[in-house]
């Protein structure tokens, strides 16, 4: 008995060490580090908007999920209307970055109203109201999708299949890149999130609205007082903020691994949270490294669990564990400065 | 025939899941710290009735009694909550309600996958090994111990000469009376000076701490009882279904609708949350799908004459087929309103709205206005 289960450890301990050997090739650590990377880019568009609200308000936005769910369905919906069967690839391509802008400006409009109607009405209450108007908020915006989709005779719990024929076909390739052959979509992802973070951080530090943006996070009341309408700059935020949830939707409905359907809300409303806490609440750079973290671990144990561990969720699990490890190691995230919020 | 109010099947559901609810309002209501992750204790106790009737339990027989079972389920909830609570409590706020989501999330993807629990563990366990039914009440005296559940249970005939149950009304009946005697204890607790630091804690933590009161030891105590009852809750809740699935129990929006029942009928009154899931399941029941108990649509569609059926709305929409799509099965839509509409107008939920029309608790006020007595 007790040699029996000695050598099945040393059975089980080669085929590690095997797994180790094939894990640290260079060509399997390079596809897993783009890999890592495309899903940052994901996790970065997923977060991005939720920091931002987050950073200037204090308001921790539940709604986010479903902001970044009805993004997916409208770039969708853009697209099945605009490419036909026979567009080529170009025209598709263009087709989705007007598709980009529609929805930004779409879900733009949302959260602007969605500040204006209902959160404003909250800024003087404990911030535990805020989250639960925006999970309240959740429930009808989800419900209100899966009506319009159910009308329409498509499956809301299953990838709308045609969105995902939408998508032109050198992105369904793969690119050979010496070493090793990347998806274009996993390349196209990290072209999509890059250029995302770099306009929002161009936007917060290059431009005088970002000034005033982070002039209102720092410190309110005293921007307040230099004269600024801190109000407007709280609608705009949020405007800000939803229309990159719309942004990262339109990105994923192209994913075969997220796709657009409405549990897409619930799925990527934690991955959001989690980065968005990792990262520290509120700081933008925070987030970027924390998707990146993220990503990789994402990445590194979708790898094991795909060539050595039989554990489906690993993944899934590995991502709240760092946040259970973070937030025991240093709960204001990585860069985070002290805790927002509380009583 | 319209019904507006649940039938007995639903409000079994009512009472274990407002019991659920009432364990969240007990920690999150009255110290103020959210918990996010509540879903986790009452999936321990859900999950843990199961896995000792189907025997993986080590130390305890399938034919444990089920009064047994709701104890020991707590008791591992409250460990795993001192256990988790040791590591949360250093934080408050957003950061608390977020890791103990993130606790809560951890066990429900361990839970989904771990082939230990149940053959196929993505559906979760069912009872499968166990002869004995579950029954409530004192352990080894048949007459004073009733089998829940709608299949498995008991019914009675004949009590006192006139009533008889059916095994739906005789679980309705048993949980009733395990949830009351738990909302009793509980209520108790809060009546205590040890309930009375929670809400001092809520109220101004800092200032208790000034009192002299070690608030650490304060919020942990009350986050082991709160998990104690919810795992109590999902014990109630297996005992009665005899079978879970780790997105009715583990899953964090589970714990989004014990925050819904508690805010509907009323954050930090201990048993609002009850009025509120009653509340909530009233509403989805009446709106719920024709053939499943709705009350609505199969009144719409047997009142409306066939005129008013086909007359059309707008752009070839007639009125049976809005009427489809707006109704059938679409609850949750008008769960969400009435949910929003009461955080920004009716903060305080149902009950505590009550309260503050009556000046105090509602059993106290109406002796008092029966006797007359002065304020």
């Amino acid at each position: 008995m007790e040699f029996a289960s000695t050598l099945a450890n040393l059975v089980v301990m080669a085929g590690f060490v095997d797994a180790l050997g094939q894990f640290l090739r260079p060509e399997n650590l390079a596809s897993v580090v783009v890999d890592g990377l495309a899903k940052a880019a994901i996790y970065v568009m997923i977060a991005g908007g939720l920091t931002l609200i987050f950073g200037l308000m204090g308001v921790l936005n539940f709604a986010h999920g479903s902001m970044t769910m009805i993004g997916a369905y409208l770039g969708g919906l853009l697209m099945v209307f605009a490419v036909g069967g026979t567009s080529s690839g170009a025209t598709r391509l263009l087709v989705f970055f007007l598709a980009l802008a529609a929805t930004f400006a779409l879900l733009a409009g949302l959260g602007g109203v969605v500040e204006v109607g209902l959160i404003r009405r909250l800024y003087d209450r404990p911030p535990v109201y805020q989250i639960l108007l925006t999970f309240g908020l959740t429930l009808i915006l989800d419900e209100l999708v899966r009506i319009a989709v159910l009308f329409y005779g498509m499956q809301p719990t299953s990838d709308w299949q045609a969105a995902l024929g939408t998508k032109p076909w050198f992105l369904s390739e793969s690119v050979d890149l010496g070493l090793i052959s990347v998806s274009g979509l996993s390349l196209f992802e990290i072209v999509i999130g890059t250029a995302t973070v770099a306009g929002l951080w161009a936007f917060l530090t290059r431009t005088r609205y970002g000034l005033i943006i982070r002039a209102g996070s720092e410190d309110a009341e005293m921007t307040e007082a230099l004269g600024i309408d801190v109000r407007r700059v709280f609608t705009v935020v949020f405007a800000l903020g939803a229309g990159v949830a719309g942004i990262a939707g339109t990105l994923l409905m192209w994913d075969p691994a997220w796709g657009a359907s409405v549990p897409l809300a619930a799925d990527t409303l934690l991955p959001a949270f989690v980065v968005v806490i990792i990262g520290g609440l509120g700081t933008f750079r925070g987030t970027v490294v924390a998707a990146v973290i993220v990503g990789m671990a994402d990445a590194v144990t979708t790898w094991w669990f795909v060539n050595e561990i039989d554990f489906a969720s690993l993944p899934e699990m590995t991502i709240f564990l760092i946040l259970v490890m973070m937030l025991i190691l240093r709960p204001q995230g990585l860069f985070g400065v002290e805790e927002v919020g509380g009583h | 025939m319209v019904t507006i109010l649940p039938d007995v099947e639903t409000m079994v559901t009512v009472l274990y899941f407002g019991l659920f609810a009432m364990s969240f309002d007990f920690i999150s209501g009255y110290t103020g710290y959210l918990s996010f992750g509540h879903a986790a204790f009452y999936g321990t106790g859900a999950y843990f009735v199961i896995l000792v009737a189907n025997g993986k339990i080590p130390l305890l027989g399938t034919g444990t009694p089920f009064i047994y079972l709701l104890i020991l389920g707590g008791l591992v909830a409250a460990v795993l909550a001192v256990l988790i609570g040791a590591v949360s409590f250093r934080l408050s706020g957003v950061y608390f309600a977020m890791i103990t989501l993130g606790f809560s999330q951890v066990l429900y993807v361990f839970v989904r996958d771990w082939d230990f629990v149940a053959s196929n563990p993505r559906d979760g366990p069912a009872v499968l090994g166990r002869t004995e039914p579950f029954s409530v009440g004192v352990p080894g005296v048949d007459s004073l111990d009733l089998a829940i559940g709608q299949l498995a249970g008991d019914s009675v005939e004949g009590l006192l000469g006139v009533l008889s149950f059916g095994t739906t009304e005789v679980s309705y009946y048993m949980i009733g009376l395990v949830v009351l005697v738990c909302y009793f204890a509980m209520q108790r607790i809060i009546h205590s000076p040890f309930g009375r630091v929670l809400v001092a804690i809520r109220e101004n933590e800092e200032r208790a701490e000034a009192v002299g009161y070690n608030t650490f030891w304060y919020k942990l105590g009350a986050f082991a009882v709160s998990a104690f009852f919810a795992a109590v809750a999902g014990g109630l809740f297996a005992g009665f279904q005899r079978s879970v699935s780790p997105e009715s129990s583990f899953y964090f929006l589970v714990t989004g609708d014990a925050l819904l029942a508690s805010i509907i009928g009323g954050f930090g009154t201990l048993a609002g949350p009850l009025y509120g899931w009653l509340f909530d399941e009233t509403v989805t029941e009446f709106l719920s799908k024709a053939g499943e108990g709705g009350g609505l649509l199969p009144y719409l569609r047997d009142n409306l004459g066939q005129a008013t059926m086909t007359t059309e709305l707008y752009n070839g929409l007639t009125v049976g087929q809005a009427i489809d799509t707006f109704l059938n099965g679409h609850a949750e839509l008008y769960v969400g309103v009435i949910f929003v509409l009461f955080v920004l107008f009716i903060p305080n939920g149902l009950l505590g709205t009550v309260r503050d029309r009556l000046g105090g608790p509602v059993g106290k006020q109406v002796a008092r206005r029966l006797r007359g007595d002065e304020k």
